[in-house]
């Protein structure tokens, strides 16, 4: 039921050759496969997370007709490093009135609840750390954490600017999750499970099996989705937490070297990880666009490199979103969420339902060209 | 390790400490805190004996709805807190004398 | 083996978690190990092989309760009362006397024992299962009995919910006086 990555592997041939190297040791096995995978995630994504600054970067500098960063390494490419090591030998202050514990703790937070979504996120059809039948759910709970760590960053550093930006973060991460959650929702009505391996397999084959076409209100669901993910990492025009011109930089003024950067960091991560959910949920996540009938190890590599094109396209979007829209107030805010974005999902959820009763479950490519259920 | 008894010893401590900070702290909040540790210690209790004892499903039921019933009562509580600290500016329990306004 | 471990590092959070709420005198601290004890009662929900549960306590504690706690905390002021009267405990004296902690001390033990032979009596009386790894998902199990069996009571916590919802905004609402 609950497929992980060493299930997945263990059909293989040479799993059992290795199996044979760990002297039978299937509990150690499983171990060592389970870290390898983690490192192996933890690394990428730190990397993309890393590369999203210079992206950020370049495409900002592309759309107001800079250069942006050229110096360090080929078209600058080698920046993030250069900044990485800046943060790391940068000194570490803290204010002589914070609230130590919990300003060494917010950061780590941060990081804790993005790194654990990354534990379902699904790569490919198989290479998905665990395909919990909780998946989607578990995703939205545990990255609740980043609110928790935002309000703490806020509340911890003991300055004014962090105090309104961690109130302002806190309270913007909760009412956005209504709306994304009910248009996950939405989703997992038509795809009948919580699990990325049954939401995906749901879509399998061309664009129009995707669920983003599935009926109208899934097309809707997805701008909600995304609009309510925006803010809910503090992306512009949704950075109120850290809106420069009013509050220095929000929750995380006080902060400086890898303490800024874990913060920076799990932001950065965090849109990679929503833009991925909307790619698997929306967008049909890693699947080959035709039916192939047997499963080799180059085929994931392929549903990967698919995976990852997606969802970085989505996240080319949310940078360009973000340098191209001017901020909103807080009540405008807020009205979205609570006047427009929640009752939409609601109505969209309720729509989904009748849709799947009304058609008996078939999409509206099916309808209108026919086709099997 | 993982049996019953570990699991009902673990479920005892959260009451208890539960129960010691309603008794002995003066903050509403806190108060409420403790509420919270009480209603995770039975919730606990539910799940694990429905895995030992009677395997079905209807203790994790129960536990689903104590934990409803749980963000119901945070809710309100924390709504009445702020609604006392605006009439008296105080969240200190002894001042809460009076029940109309 | 992961079982064992994921129990032994959630129980530890969750009776670390437990003990630190107690006797932490800063009430932002008593939140923050309130939210470490709650994600430990999560992990032994996982133990359990309670997967949903596990997850619903996860969001609903720390997506909701805890942030909601660490606001009203600060909405009113953060303080948290210690009163300069300290007993042997540490504890806040407003339990009274020696002669009340006595009593106390005695009403716990029995407590205790009374406990610990009602446990015992409790795992004695039903053989000990051996679980295996298998922990089949309850989601499709969970659904059926809540829309089946106990759909009254589900019916029922929606509306509690909404009345929580608005009872909340319409106590927290501020009044032009």
């Amino acid at each position: 039921m609950n497929q992980t990555v060493v299930s997945y592997l263990s059909q293989y041939e040479f799993y059992d050759i290795i199996l044979e190297a760990f002297g039978n040791n299937e509990g150690l096995l499983a171990f060592v496969i389970y870290s390898l995978f983690a490192v192996i995630i933890v690394a990428l994504c730190a990397t993309i997370g890393g590369l999203g600054t210079y992206a950020e970067r370049k495409i900002s500098a592309d759309i107001q007709q800079r250069l942006g960063p050229n110096r360090v390494g080929p078209y600058g490419i080698l920046q993030f490093l250069a900044d990485g090591v800046k943060m790391m030998t940068k000194e570490d202050v803290m204010p002589f009135t914070a609230d130590k514990m919990l300003f060494y703790l917010a950061p780590c937070l941060a990081l804790v609840g993005v790194f654990a979504t990354l534990a379902v996120l699904p790569w490919s059809s198989g290479f998905i750390m665990a395909d919990m039948n909780v998946g989607i759910f578990y995703l939205i709970a545990i990255s609740s954490l980043v609110g928790v760590s935002v309000f703490l960053g806020g509340y911890a550093s003991n300055s004014k600017w962090s105090m309104l930006g961690g109130m302002r973060g806190a309270s913007q991460i909760i009412s956005y999750e209504i709306p994304v959650t009910i248009s996950i929702l939405a989703i997992v009505l038509l795809a009948g499970g919580m699990s990325f391996g049954a939401i995906v397999g749901h879509q399998k084959g061309l664009p129009t099996n995707w669920f983003i076409f599935h009926n109208p209100f899934a097309f809707v669901a997805f701008f909600v989705y995304f609009i309510g993910a925006l803010a809910e990492t503090n992306r512009a025009p949704f950075d109120l937490p850290e809106a420069e011109s009013e509050l220095v930089s929000g929750y995380h003024t006080e902060y400086t070297g890898m303490r800024f950067g874990f913060f920076a960091l799990a932001e950065y991560i965090e849109v990679f990880v929503v833009c991925g959910v909307a790619a698997a949920l929306f967008l049909g996540g890693s699947n080959l666009p035709f039916d192939i009938s047997f499963d080799i190890l180059p085929i994931q590599l392929v549903e990967v490199v698919i995976f990852m094109t997606k969802t970085l396209l989505l996240y080319y979007v949310v940078i360009w979103i973000r340098w191209t829209f001017p901020r909103l107030r807080v009540d405008q805010l807020m009205s979205i969420c609570w006047k427009y974005l929640t009752p939409i999902a609601i109505v969209n959820l309720c729509g989904c339902a009748i849709w799947l009763v009304v058609f008996n479950g078939r999409s509206f490519a099916q309808i209108v060209f026919g086709g099997h259920h | 390790m993982m049996g019953l008894a570990s699991y009902l010893l673990i479920s005892l401590i959260l009451f208890v400490a539960g129960l010691v900070v309603m008794i002995a702290r003066k903050n509403i909040v806190a108060i409420l805190l403790g509420i919270e540790l009480i209603l995770n210690a039975s919730a606990l209790n539910f799940v694990a004996y429905s895995r030992y004892v009677t395997n079905n499903l209807d203790g994790h039921i129960f536990s689903l709805f104590i934990i409803v019933v749980a963000a119901a009562e945070a809710a309100v509580g924390l709504a009445i807190v702020i609604r006392f600290f605006q009439i008296k500016e105080t969240v200190h329990v002894d001042e809460a004398t009076q029940l109309r306004n | 083996m992961f079982a064992q471990l994921l129990f032994a590092m959630s129980a530890l959070l969750t009776v670390g978690g437990a003990i630190a709420v107690v006797v932490t005198k800063n009430i932002m601290h008593s939140c923050i190990f309130l939210l470490a004890c709650l994600i430990g009662v999560a992990g032994l929900y996982a133990t359990l092989g309670a997967d949903f549960v596990a997850v619903t306590q996860i969001m609903v504690y720390v997506g909701g309760i805890v942030i909601l706690m660490l606001f009203a905390v600060m909405l009113t002021g953060g303080k948290d009362f210690v009163s300069r009267a300290q007993n042997l405990l540490g504890l806040a004296p407003s339990m009274g006397n020696k002669w009340t902690f006595s009593i106390a001390i005695l009403v716990s033990i029995v407590f205790l024992l009374t406990n610990i032979s009602l446990i015992g009596n409790i795992v004695r009386s039903h053989a000990p299962k051996t679980f295996g790894n298998d922990y089949p998902s309850t989601v499709s199990q969970i659904g059926h009995l809540l829309v089946k069996d106990h759909v009254l009571a589900f019916e029922l916590s929606s509306v509690l919910l909404l009345g929580a919802l608005v009872g909340a905004a319409i106590i927290a609402r501020p009044r032009k006086q």
